[in-house]
């Protein structure tokens, strides 16, 4: 049996991960196409860190599989080295200078460019000769992208980079994120609750909701496909092009709707707008039953949505 | 990886380093002392000399000479009962925060996903980190066994519990136990300071059953009698290092007529019919007790029994850290 040419970079079928009785992850079908920088978002709880701890093997599976670059992730040396990660408040050895952490680097890995790192951090102005204890939050979450970036991955796991970051530094943090993907061509899924960042970063959305995942898809498609309908105060029912109402508000007089549709919306009493990012994702958090994303083992095309009734 | 386990280790090698000269600054000059006493009253001379039979007479040989020398050194020897926890420290300071610490500091998920597997991360560290709690235990091993020889050699006290627990082979055996058990606790927990209590608990626990229970019956006791009234000789040899587990009075019927595990009966011909009285005609002492000779072997048993709990600990830390926990 020979397993099928697949251009998804992670791909993880009805994966699921308990805790003694619950469920952090469950039934979590998705496929995370090459080359994407994907957002991971869903409220504290929905299972990000555990979709990234599965995906860089420091967790194994309850139940369900996960594929990282065609293999089975956890005491695979090959795989990790062709996986950067950045855990959740970029834990680094305190007492290590940054020249220490990248001989750590080095020594740990086959393939670690420190010339690289040691560039990048020179050009962020960070001491390498200081220990790390002493450096800012934003410089140490430099670091530990730096020292990410040097094993050369071709994918890259960010759990919540810029969560403890201050405004300035988080800017900057994306800037050198995004200025590495374009050099080294890398697949990135990152975890976020901060959703105005990552509109500006990322083009491919995964929303996970209450252990599972809610919206999936390429932000392009998702954007074109959402929009805020306003009109006067009507059913939200029966809109021709309108396949189903994310999110309804109502004044007296007026309605508010975030659909998705499935044509275009020709009611002459709506007014048709687009939708942000941020108001997508978080009209389907208010609503865990609402949900949107390719039918299930099939690997999204890169730029069709395929919209599960 | 090398680099980096002396990188986190250093520390703790440069402190397990001034430990040992902190140590030898003790043992040392009273090392010397005892020595020079042991020449001085002629024990040196006296003893290889000495009578090695079964039985003596009462304060013939070396035994006022020995008197002597204990009655000046014996208090040392206790006071190097403290040294009896060294050993621990391996396990509280090197093998508790091994796993633990960096699961404290989340720092196993930086280690843990870079280029080497947990397995290896976790043999390579195990290695090096008890490779060095070998070498220091062997060095306090062999500074302790120097130290001791004299009180060994005037006491016949050094198959004794305690005497027994504070050298040779055996203490790297602890040591290592010790280190061990506080990698494996210390991964179960995940936290330093009860990983570190835990540790220590049960390392006691597990030493005072070995010591009480388990070493006496290594192999099976040896047997003597020797009369309750002495003639020329009369009682066992202390100098000849057996190791008594219990004495006691037997009726000339077998009865034993004492309580408890440490009385002997010793009358002279002047004071035969106390004893006569007391105990019957026909009484006899009874002597349970591992022989001398059998110093190095028992050594050698508790040496790989605490080796082999060692690995069954190591083994199953290892696991942990592959398996369960991140």
């Amino acid at each position: 049996m020979s397993a099928p040419a697949t251009p998804a970079v992670l791909e993880a079928t009805r994966l699921g991960k308990r805790y003694r009785r619950t469920w952090a992850l469950r039934d979590c079908t998705l496929a995370l196409p090459r080359g994407r920088i994907a957002a991971l978002v869903g409220p504290n709880g929905a299972g990000k860190t555990t979709l990234l701890h599965l995906a860089v093997g420091l967790l194994a599976p309850t139940a369900g599989t996960i594929r990282v670059l065609g293999r089975a992730p956890g005491g695979d040396p090959d795989l990790l080295a062709r996986v950067g990660f950045v855990a959740q408040d970029a834990p680094l050895y305190g007492d290590f200078t940054g020249a220490e952490l990248l001989r750590l680097g080095a020594g740990l890995n086959r393939r670690f460019d420190q010339a690289l790192a040691r560039d990048r951090l020179g050009r962020l102005g960070i001491p390498l000769d200081r220990r790390v204890d002493r450096l800012s939050g934003g410089q140490r979450a430099q670091v530990a992208l730096a020292m990410a970036l040097a094993k050369r991955p071709e994918l890259l796991l960010l759990d919540e980079p810029v969560a403890s970051l201050d405004p300035l530094a988080r800017r900057e943090f994306l800037q050198v994120l995004m200025g590495s993907v374009a050099e080294q061509g890398l697949t990135v899924l990152l975890s976020s609750h901060l959703l105005a960042d990552l509109e500006r970063v990322c083009d491919y959305l995964v929303v996970l909701q209450a252990a599972r995942v809610q919206v999936l898809g390429p932000v392009d498609d998702l954007l074109d496909r959402h929009k805020l309908l306003v009109g006067p105060r009507r059913n939200p029912a029966g809109i021709a092009g309108v396949a189903a109402v994310v999110r309804a508000t109502h004044t007296a007089r007026q309605s508010t709707l975030l659909v998705r549709t499935d044509g275009p919306v020709r009611d002459p009493a709506l007014t048709v707008g687009g939708v942000t990012l941020e108001d997508l994702v978080l009209a389907y958090l208010a609503d865990p039953s609402a949900g949107t994303r390719p039918g299930p083992a099939a690997a999204p095309a890169p730029n069709r949505l395929e919209v599960q009734a | 990886m090398t680099w980096l386990v002396w990188r986190q280790h250093r520390q703790q090698a440069l402190a397990a380093v001034v430990a040992l000269l902190a140590v030898a600054l003790l043992l040392v000059p009273t090392g010397r002392q005892m020595r020079a006493a042991f020449d001085d009253l002629g024990l040196r001379s006296c003893l290889p000399g000495a009578d090695h039979s079964e039985l003596v007479a009462p304060d013939g040989g070396c035994a006022s000479l020995s008197e002597q020398f204990s009655g000046r050194f014996l208090g040392l020897g206790t006071a190097s009962l403290l040294l009896l926890f060294l050993p621990v420290l391996a396990g509280l300071f090197w093998g508790a925060p091994l796993v633990a610490r960096e699961v404290e500091h989340g720092t196993q998920r930086l280690v843990w996903t870079q280029g080497v597997t947990r397995l290896r991360w976790a043999t390579v560290k195990l290695a090096l980190v008890g490779g060095g709690v070998v070498l220091v235990a062997a060095t306090y091993a062999l500074l302790v066994g120097w130290w001791i020889a004299p009180l060994n050699d005037a006491t016949g006290y050094r198959f004794t519990w305690l005497f027994f627990d504070q050298q040779g082979p055996v203490l790297v055996g602890y040591a290592l136990f010790a280190f061990g058990l506080g990698v494996l606790v210390g991964t179960l927990t995940g936290k330093v300071l009860p990983a570190m209590a835990i540790t220590l608990g049960g390392f006691l626990a597990t030493r005072v059953a070995v010591a009480l229970l388990l070493r006496p019956r290594f192999l099976p006791y040896q047997r003597r009698t020797y009369p309750t009234i002495g003639g020329s000789p009369a009682e066992p040899n202390q100098l000849a290092g057996d190791w008594v587990i219990s004495r006691a009075v037997y009726s000339a019927q077998g009865v034993k007529l004492t309580p408890g595990s440490g009385s002997q009966a010793l009358c002279d011909q002047t004071s035969a019919a106390q004893c006569v009285a007391k105990y019957g005609a026909g009484a006899y002492n009874q002597e349970l007790f591992q022989p001398a000779d059998r110093f190095w072997l028992f050594q050698g048993i508790e040496t790989a029994l605490f080796v082999a709990l060692t690995v069954v600990l190591l083994v199953l830390a290892v696991h942990m850290v592959r398996r369960r926990i991140a």
